[in-house]
């Protein structure tokens, strides 16, 4: 009995030892960045390193008035929220149809959809680069908005569909009987009792959407329809050097909404990180 | 945009969807009703056509021709016959696994005893959000610290030094496996949440019961993990490692921002080989090929490794 309560106690040491050990490795280089972001430039690069460097909130100030940050947050805004929606409207219809009926080739569609997420950026870049130019679209929010819905679209519909299949038919069938029609039906059934589906699914997109870089880089080739992901590479500013604290600040700008909006649908994130395919937790 | 490579599109995979997109009579008949699923789906899968199977038919034609900046030349095989004897495509396919494989080992491993401590532990949901941090970081932000900490501002070197493990800083840059093993740390920084999430996720759905039943006969806590709790969450482990492997396999971002390749090549994933002869040297031709053949090995490991997967999973 003792020595069983005694190796307990052991467990619970190297238990705490280990999950500490790698929660410091996680919060160290997060927490000397952010100290980059808050001292001179002067002491970023120094012939020794500098631990406890002088506040400064120059980095702030550059960030504002020597760079039009203010637009390239507008642009990532509005290239996520847009490539949200559309994704949305493409998803929601496709995942009902994937998990509510029985038709021929259903699965190998659903499959395609699926297989699209393998599909390396670095392939298709060149076409969708001579696309977008064709199409007069290259520098331009629009085709970042396209390109981000693309990306996340087997995501979106993958997590929709998964939490759909959770919904009893039971209670469509009631509805059906009733002579509601199939859309409606949609609208006003399923889509209120998925809506935590909805919105993880809805919050992943944005956060890959947010870290999206070789596209971006390729689409958005002057300031015009930089965004917060692809301005960072460019504070590497020719003569002037990599701005770090610069880089360092806007980092944690992007941070914090990504942070809080993750931590509000924590228990949905393991199922939408797998597409749906794992459940709980 | 694009439109013409859309017929060819239909024929060959999804032919039923893509024909949905003709006007239908607007009366709710049997045949509306038959195809009514089709329509639903058919507009994601049009649009996913457009930036899988447009540019798949379209890095195909290309890489059949030299080109530059003028008109396409037909070269036939010309291509690919040079791919095959080039020796930095073969060096940025072997660095793409060895970074790849060892980097996908090691979060498996860290994340699993992460969630072997975790899952039961009364702060789970604190250690979940700490663990997630590195992972809300823009990858390119990660890639920031990782070359300032290690490269510019030397900060690795500088603690090493101080706790005596090293007498001057280390040249990371000039060393091929330095440099592997820094992108290798990066992504493991990064990314080891990612499946820690989803095994402690895993773990946690799992019957408390039969893990109590154990305990009472008097297993330890490691042999009920090892033993029982491991074994079903197998299909689990393959999705996540999957997923987690088409990300890496594809990694760019560090490779572009932290070593650019080198030192000679020693880096250079196939991700940013494609990048560097097509958008440095603006040799499209020659990035086609080297996009078909990763298209290739993409199409047949997500045939049989990733559909059996996703299929074992769900039942």
């Amino acid at each position: 009995m003792a020595s069983q309560r005694r190796k307990r106690g052991e467990n619970l040491v190297i238990r705490y030892l280990i999950l500490g050990a790698w929660a410091l490795f996680c919060l160290m280089p997060v927490l000397w960045f952010l100290s980059i972001g808050l001292r001179p430039r002067v002491e970023i690069i120094t012939p020794q390193p500098i631990y406890w460097p002088t506040f400064s909130l120059d980095a702030w100030h550059m960030i504002w008035e020597d760079w039009p940050m203010a637009k390239y947050l507008r642009n990532s805004i509005l290239a996520i929220f847009g490539s949200v929606l559309i994704d949305l409207v493409l998803g929601i219809p496709a995942a009902y149809s994937l998990a509510r009926y029985q038709y021929r080739g259903r699965d190998d569609i659903a499959f395609y959809i699926l297989s699209t997420r393998m599909m390396a950026p670095a392939i298709v870049a060149i076409p969708i680069f001579f696309l977008f130019r064709n199409a007069g679209l290259l520098d331009t929010i629009w085709a970042l908005m396209l390109i981000y819905a693309a990306i996340n679209l087997s995501f979106v519909t993958w997590i929709i569909r998964s939490y759909m299949l959770d919904i009893p038919k039971e209670l469509e069938d009631a509805a059906r009987t009733d002579g509601a029609s199939d859309l409606r039906i949609l609208w006003e059934i399923i889509i209120p009792a998925i809506l935590p589906g909805i919105i993880t699914a809805s919050v992943i997109a944005m956060i890959f959407a947010i870290n999206e870089f070789l596209f971006t880089l390729l689409i958005a080739s002057t300031p015009n329809a930089y965004t917060m992901s692809v301005a960072l590479a460019n504070f590497t500013g020719g003569s002037d050097g990599v701005i770090y604290n610069a880089i360092a600040l806007v980092a944690f700008l992007a941070f914090v909404p990504v942070f809080l909006v993750v931590v509000a649908i924590q228990k949905h994130l393991s199922r939408g990180l797998t597409m749906g395919a794992v459940k709980g937790g | 945009m694009g439109t013409s490579s859309l017929p060819d599109a239909g024929a060959t995979a999804v032919a039923p969807a893509m024909a949905l997109t003709r006007p239908k009579p607007r009366r709710r008949s049997k045949r509306l009703k038959a195809w009514f699923p089709y329509l639903l789906v058919a507009p994601a899968v049009i649009y996913l056509f457009l930036i899988t199977l447009y540019p798949g038919v379209y890095a195909i034609i290309q890489s059949f021709h030299a080109v530059k900046f003028g008109p396409w030349q037909p070269v036939g095989f010309a291509n690919y016959v040079k791919l095959f004897g080039d020796y930095q495509f073969w060096g940025a396919l072997w660095n793409t696994f060895v970074i790849g494989s060892i980097a996908l080992t090691l979060q498996c491993v860290i994340a699993l005893t992460l969630a072997f401590y975790a899952y039961r532990d009364p702060w789970v949901q604190g250690w979940r959000i700490i663990f997630l941090v590195p992972m809300l970081f823009m990858p390119s932000a990660v890639a920031f610290i990782f070359k300032l900490a290690f490269l510019d501002a030397r900060v690795f070197s500088d603690l090493l030094m101080r706790v005596g493990l090293i007498d001057s800083n280390l040249s990371i840059q000039s060393s091929i496996w330095m440099s592997r093993s820094l992108l290798i740390i990066a992504d493991v920084w990064q990314w080891t949440p990612f499946l820690f999430i989803i095994f402690v996720a895993a773990l946690q759905g799992q019957d408390e019961e039969v893990e109590e039943a154990a305990r009472l006969d008097g297993a330890s806590w490691a042999a009920i993990f090892w033993n029982i709790s491991l074994p079903l969450m197998k299909p689990v482990i393959a999705v996540a490692l999957i997923l987690r492997g088409i990300d890496i396999t594809t990694m760019f971002t560090n490779v572009f921002i932290i070593t650019k390749g080198g030192p000679a090549f020693g880096t250079e994933t196939i991700s940013y080989f494609i990048y560097r002869t097509g958008f440095k040297f603006f040799n499209f031709g020659y990035a086609s090929a080297a996009s078909v053949v990763m298209l290739i090995i993409t199409i047949i490991i997500a045939q049989f490794v990733v559909k059996r997967a996703f299929v074992s999973v769900r039942t």
